[in-house]
């Protein structure tokens, strides 16, 4: 399958490129060429410019606009909040129309989990509940980002697919003092986006089925966010590889 | 009396409700282009928070009557990042009530149905209804973090109310008067919290066809249409 994947130069992006690179050819936006490999090709440039979004989209098959924030944001917050929305919005906004009019009939966007974290930690948090969202500019813009993605799927014949990460880390990096129910180490959540492209729901006649959400953590004793446990809601054949046994089982946080 | 922010004041809707507001509080008024009547206002471009912060300073309350409908920049620049700044404003200043505004989002999904109250929203991927969509949802989070009460009122159709019979037509069935919605207005104005501190009213003031219901706005902010507006449109039998 053709790839476009955006915030290529992002840790995530670079965890789904490497999922993705075996049996795929893909197009990394956002990071500059580093290994010479015939089937991945790189590309630049503003997003919310629809040329250069109509460019990046041609020959694809499947778009993975992974959310990531790019590089280089403005230093004075406010800017930086503005370029956060303006991306989170318009961004995908632009390059999902331009998906859409490139024939593209698979999206997958990266939200986050985080929009729950205003509720208590004694409930299970699956899809069913209503977000939340701090006013931090990178968790409202991520979600923002979200509900612009949701609506291709109501007006098109497209799948597009929803991951809201978990906190993302290397299971290799966690440690008992920051343990965080949130957890979601990076091959998982890569697994996750390659997973989410063979969703083959775009000639499904109701939207709500085009459309797909899913929480994305890992699998830990006692969870606060719970994967998969919703009928309807499963990522078909995802089960987290990295379930940070070592720091829950001595207690966790 | 209460002292009103109006953004968006040269609009399609403001300029019709103002004189009946006017009594009620006192109004800043601000746009980016000339009032209809040639009356002095504030220049407020709500792509710049400085702009929409200033204005801002010193007022009880905001309306923020802003939108661009079709433009692939500036609907999202005015309508979703001109929401953030009125709400980031308000958070910084203790500004405690916002009046927002926007289209239903839904109206024809629900023709065919009865008693329709609050319904999912269905904007779609256009500019008007995504970018107003996206600017509901920022109003909602800041409401409920810094506990500012945001009263949304969406639409479907303005106009002036009837004034003698209309013969051979039926009435839109989501449509406001602007003397029913400047009263909500004032309602929305007086009202010392809302639930959730954010809620959205369907702003109808013909109810006959029992489609869109008033319930929630006649509950929580006691709204009732000032006539019987559906009487204008009595076929001779």
């Amino acid at each position: 399958m053709n790839v476009l994947i955006t915030g290529a130069e992002s840790r995530l992006g670079q965890a789904i490129a490497r999922e993705l690179a075996p049996g795929n050819r893909l197009r990394l936006w956002g990071t500059g060429e580093s290994e010479l490999d015939e089937n991945i090709t790189y590309f630049k440039g503003d997003m919310r410019d629809p040329d250069i979004a109509w460019q990046a989209v041609q020959n694809m098959q499947a778009i993975i606009h992974t959310g990531e924030p790019p590089p280089n944001l403005p230093e004075d917050d406010l800017a930086c909040e503005q370029k956060l929305l303006d991306l989170a919005t318009r961004g995908t906004h632009v390059l999902f129309k331009a998906g859409i009019e490139a024939g593209i009939k698979r999206f997958v966007y990266g939200s986050t989990l985080q929009i729950f974290e205003a509720y208590p930690d004694d409930v299970y948090i699956s899809e069913m509940w209503r977000p939340m969202p701090s006013t931090d500019k990178f968790q409202l813009t991520r979600y923002l980002g979200e509900m612009t993605a949701r609506e291709f799927a109501r007006d098109f014949p497209v799948a597009v697919t929803v991951l809201r990460l978990g906190k993302l880390i290397a299971e290799e990096n966690a440690s008992p003092k920051n343990s965080d129910l949130m957890w979601v180490d990076y091959r998982d959540a890569a697994r996750a986006f390659r997973l989410s492209l063979n969703r083959d729901a775009q000639s499904e006649l109701k939207w709500n089925k085009r459309f797909a959400l899913h929480h994305i953590c890992a699998d830990i004793q006692n969870p606060k966010y719970l994967v998969g446990k919703i009928s309807g809601f499963q990522l078909r054949g995802f089960q987290p590889q990295h379930n940070f046994e070592a720091i829950w089982r001595g207690g966790g946080a | 009396m209460k002292k009103v922010l109006l953004l968006g004041a040269s609009g399609q809707i403001a300029p019709n409700i103002i004189p009946a507001m006017e009594s009620h509080c006192d109004l800043t008024l601000a746009d980016i282009k000339p009032y209809p009547d040639g009356r002095s206002i504030e220049h407020v471009d709500m792509r710049h928070y400085d702009q929409v912060r200033d204005a801002m300073r010193g007022m009880d309350a905001v309306m923020n009557f802003t939108v661009n409908r079709p433009d692939p920049i500036l609907s999202f620049h005015v309508s979703t990042l001109g929401a953030l700044h009125v709400m980031k404003a308000a958070a910084e200043l203790g500004i405690k009530k916002v009046v927002h505004t926007g289209p239903q989002l839904v109206r024809s999904y629900y023709d065919q149905d009865f008693e329709i109250t609050d319904v999912p929203r269905a904007p779609g991927t256009g500019y008007y209804g995504i970018t107003k969509m996206l600017s509901y949802e920022i109003c909602r989070t800041y409401a409920r973090i810094y506990d500012i009460q945001t009263i949304c009122f969406v639409f479907n159709g303005l106009g002036l109310e009837p004034n003698e019979p209309i013969k051979g037509e039926d009435f839109p069935p989501f449509r406001i008067f602007w003397k029913d919605l400047s009263h909500a207005c004032c309602l929305a104005l007086d009202i010392e919290a809302v639930p959730d501190n954010y809620q959205e009213f369907n702003m109808v003031s013909m109810t006959a066809h029992q489609k869109y219901t008033l319930e929630k706005a006649k509950r929580i902010l006691g709204y009732e249409p000032a006539e019987r507006w559906e009487n204008y449109y009595k076929r001779d039998a």
